[in-house]
């Protein structure tokens, strides 16, 4: 019992960043018709420029930072993924979109191949630390609470709350604001969109931008528990991949669950929850991995595709 | 004559043959070929001192594995992203082998080819009927698969060390980095020129078909999945053979070397080389040499390992070869060359001749297709006798374009039978259909904007063509150089046929509509069918052009063909229709016979 809240627990609070991750995906490929590859970096790049804000590239000395410089940290990391994420559509995907395929797929790579790169250059140390937002290590039992019998990082419910939080905002603008309606409405027909007023691409290029942005705050709150390198970016964005892939793409807040159920199952994978299989926890990665190949290959079409 | 006579003198002859038709073929571009892969085999001997020669031998079958990549992102037009994993594959598998038995060499390294084609096969068969956003994701997907695979499964990868592998002689060489050198410079031109004969080919101008339009391809029976099941296997082989060599020349397997990095980079040097140009891979493999020494010089200045920069520099470069625009390094250079070279003589046109005719009758019987609850197709019957045209009219939405796809295959029936002939053709593929004499139009003009006019019509035949499989291709045999022959000859009759014979060589994006219309019909023509199926043909015509393509159904009819008209144009139909139904949400409402009585 202990075991499975413990599971629970640590997969929904790494499933709250694939989460954010998978709806970023999904609201890319239903707005422009493309999958973004280099999304995972742009997130990277939002957490490393908030750190960079935050605490510089020096080894951490404190382990909070004030409140005031953290919050100007994380609007930085965000400002920083809107810029990049909207130059990097203007100037290279958004000519190759409906026209050449391996255009806009070498243009998403070498997007996020470069952040890496830069970061790679900036940050040379092989795993960051990073400070604190909230200062959990006074919570509780140096940061643990007990529930029925697991040892629970109160972090984990800040993740969860954040990334929920994140998701909620991106709900209602999506449903309630002008700009959440104009993306529904080029997600529904670019052209259609275009011929009543909506400025098509700037507003595409701003939701690649924002897709990079919501995912990195979730990152930056939930980066403070474990050592994290400028590759890790990259492998959140495969997770969100992998999970939007699971659902085919789909609306918010199943995307949302996607990201949440891939998280738990990641972690009942790797914790001998299912069975004490020899080994079986070196594979936690690669069976969702594995599952999402076999669907995406397998599953019948929909949306976009099945008009053809 | 005795036998063995006999023998040499056909041997002699066909020999005779070969070389002629090389000579025939052979260009200025294939000198300027010859003249690099020959340059690049004494390379070492020149830049010695500048540069470590087992450092230029993993840059060659990082070329080897580009030049494989190609196959999939210059013929096939298929965004590969795991081309990286294959390499991994091969590598892996070799050194297992490698350590496991006393086999030479060389077979260790086909061995870890084989391995990876079968990747390549079994991810050539999940993503064979994908769009281009599916097949991209699916194989981002796999390259991160076998990355983390590598990284997580001791057993296979030999944990973090890797695995060592121990060296063996090479093809009676000792396995120094001059002797990996040189076999992956030849590897690499062996490739390079399967390329060049593959995309010259008939597997090539289908592969290129299907990648310009898909619908126009299938309508014209290319097997496109089949297709690209090969394309990826083909691939994979390459990279996987690049994988088996290269651990032998590091002598220990890294399972961190093989990740989506790569696979990247191995993207890169075929976007920045060329996809299109043999020889382009390998450029842009140097490309990525030189890169990977500018990175070194700013790792020097900035007192870092270069490298840090080698990937921002890739990924600039792409970057900047994508917002220009600009074409690849090796197509650029040879729009140039071409500019200063004489312009070759185009080869004397074979006479036109067209294939014996076949005719059939195609009858569906209670034909239906619901979309959800919506009756497309309400059980309609119908039959197509040669010689004779059938006009299908109605509004938009009564199930007319709905109908043909049943009938060309493109869409299953829920309900109904279809025969050709004697043949029940209900279940068989378009691919198939076409095959048997079935074949039809689309309704969109559609054509495949980089192919000429010509090679439009040789996709065409490449339907009836027995002998233009990849392995013939490659060699060359006497028999696949007659049929190409034949294939000319009859696609010149069809361009003959509907008056684009004089436009052979023009670019098909050229032609006007209607040209592009009757095109493709003569395209449809090509594959030789007892029974066309028409979508709007006179879409976009004009008066004249009218006139033209009533005078090419006439004669299409009385040459015995069979045919379906979907048309709007009442005064095409009173001109060649024989027989008129009409479709009203899916059911035949009106059926008039004998109209030209």
């Amino acid at each position: 019992m202990s075991l499975a809240v413990q599971v629970v627990f640590t997969g929904l609070s790494a499933g709250g960043v694939y989460g954010l991750i998978a709806i970023g995906h999904s609201l890319i490929y239903r707005l422009t018709g493309i999958a973004h590859f280099g999304l995972g970096d742009l997130i990277a790049l939002g957490a490393f420029i908030t750190l960079f804000v935050a605490a510089g590239t020096q080894p951490l000395t404190q382990e909070t930072v004030s409140g005031g410089r953290m919050a100007l940290a994380i609007v930085a990391g965000v400002v920083a993924c809107v810029v990049v994420g909207a130059a990097g559509y203007f100037a290279v995907v958004q000519p190759y979109i409906g026209r050449s395929a391996i255009g806009w797929v070498a243009a998403t790579l070498a997007l996020g191949f470069a952040i890496h790169a830069v970061l790679d250059a900036a940050f040379s140390r092989p795993a960051y630390v990073f400070p604190d937002p909230i200062p959990f290590r006074r919570v509780g039992n140096d940061g643990l609470v007990e529930i029925l019998g697991a040892q629970i990082h109160v972090r984990s419910f800040a993740v969860i709350g954040v990334a929920v939080a994140v998701a909620a905002i991106s709900s209602w603008v999506l449903q309630r604001t002008w700009f959440g309606r104009s993306l529904r409405a080029i997600a529904d027909d670019p052209d259609g969109a275009a011929i009543v007023g909506i400025s098509v691409e700037r507003t595409r290029a701003l939701a690649f931008g924002l897709a990079g942005g919501m995912a990195a705050i979730a990152v930056v709150v939930a980066a403070p528990g474990t050592p994290f390198e400028t590759g890790t970016g990259a492998l959140l964005g495969l997770k969100g991949l992998v999970a939007a892939v699971l659902v085919r793409f789909a609306g918010l807040w199943t995307a949302f669950a996607a990201g949440l159920a891939l998280g738990v199952v990641e972690a009942a994978l790797g914790t001998g929850l299912l069975g004490h299989l020899p080994g079986l926890a070196s594979y936690r990665e690669l069976i969702p991995l594995l599952v999402a190949i076999v669907l995406l290959a397998f599953r019948p079409l929909r949306m976009r595709e099945a008009a053809e | 004559m005795s036998t063995p006579a006999v023998a040499a003198i056909r041997t002699g002859a066909a020999l005779r043959e070969a070389l002629a038709s090389a000579r025939e073929t052979w260009s200025e571009t294939a000198t300027a070929g010859g003249v690099i892969v020959a340059g690049a085999l004494l390379a070492p001997l020149v830049l010695g001192g500048l540069i470590a020669t087992d450092t230029l031998a993993s840059g060659a079958y990082l070329a080897l594995a580009a030049t494989g990549l190609a196959l999939c992102v210059g013929l096939a037009g298929v965004p590969s992203l795991a081309q990286g994993a294959f390499v991994g594959t091969g590598a892996f598998a070799a050194a297992h082998v490698l350590r496991h038995t006393q086999l030479p060499a060389e077979v260790c390294a086909l061995i870890g080819a084989l391995a990876a084609a079968g990747l390549g096969t079994a991810a050539g068969f999940a993503v064979r009927s994908l769009d281009a956003v599916r097949v991209a994701v699916g194989t981002w997907l796999l390259a991160w698969l076998v990355a983390l695979a590598l990284g997580v499964l001791p057993w296979l990868s030999g944990g973090a060390q890797g695995l060592v592998v121990p060296t063996r002689r090479l093809f009676g060489f000792s396995p120094t980095p001059l002797v990996h050198y040189e076999l992956a410079v030849v590897l690499t031109g062996l490739c390079a020129l399967a390329l060049v004969a593959l995309r010259r080919g008939p597997l090539g101008l289908d592969l290129a078909a299907a990648a310009q339009h898909r619908g126009a391809a299938a309508a014209l029976g290319v097997p496109m999945e089949r297709l690209r099941v090969g394309a990826f296997a083909a691939s994979a082989f390459v990279g996987g053979l690049a994988g088996g060599f290269v651990v032998q020349l590091d002598i220990v397997a890294d399972p961190t070397a093989y990740g989506p990095l790569l696979s990247f980079e191995l993207l890169v040097a075929v976007l920045v080389g060329g996809a299109a140009a043999a020889l382009g891979p390998s450029a842009g493999v140097v490309v990525l040499g030189l890169i990977a020494l500018a990175a070194r010089a700013l790792g020097a200045l900035a007192g870092v390992a270069g490298s840090r920069f080698q990937p921002m520099l890739e990924a600039l470069l792409l970057l900047a070869v994508l917002t220009t625009g600009g074409s690849a390094l090796i197509p650029a250079v040879s729009t140039a060359a071409r500019r200063f070279l004489p312009r070759r003589r185009s080869r004397a046109r074979p006479a036109a001749a067209s294939a014996p005719k076949r005719r059939e009758l195609l009858r569906g019987e209670g034909l239906a297709k619901h979309f959800g609850a919506v009756p497309a197709v309400d059980g309609v019957s119908l039959e197509l006798a040669p010689g004779s045209i059938t006009a299908l009219v109605g509004p938009n939405g009564s199930g007319k374009t709905t109908l043909l796809r049943l009938l060309s295959g493109a869409l299953p029936p829920d309900q109904g039978r279809i025969e050709l002939g004697s043949r029940d053709v209900t279940t068989a593929t378009p691919a198939l259909r076409v095959r048997l004499g079935l074949v039809r139009t689309l309704q969109t003009r559609s054509y495949f904007g980089e192919l000429t006019v010509l090679e439009h019509a040789l996709v065409g035949t490449n339907r009836t063509r027995r002998h233009g499989g990849a392995v013939r291709a490659l060699v060359s045999t006497p028999l696949y150089r007659a049929e190409n022959r034949i294939a000319e000859a009859h696609a010149f009759a069809a361009l003959e046929g509907v008056g684009l014979a004089a436009d052979a060589s023009r670019p098909a994006s050229e032609l006007t509509g209607a040209e592009q219309q009757r095109l493709m019909i003569a395209a449809a023509l090509a594959t030789n069918p007892a029974v066309l199926l028409l979508d709007e043909p006179s879409a976009g015509a004009s008066s004249a052009d009218l006139d033209r393509l009533e005078a090419i159904l006439l004669r299409l009819k009385a040459e015995g063909l069979a045919m379906l008209l979907v048309e709007h144009n009442l005064r095409l139909l009173r001109a060649v229709a024989d027989e008129i139904l009409e479709l009203e949400l899916g059911r035949v409402v009106h059926h008039a016979r004998n109209v030209r009585l």
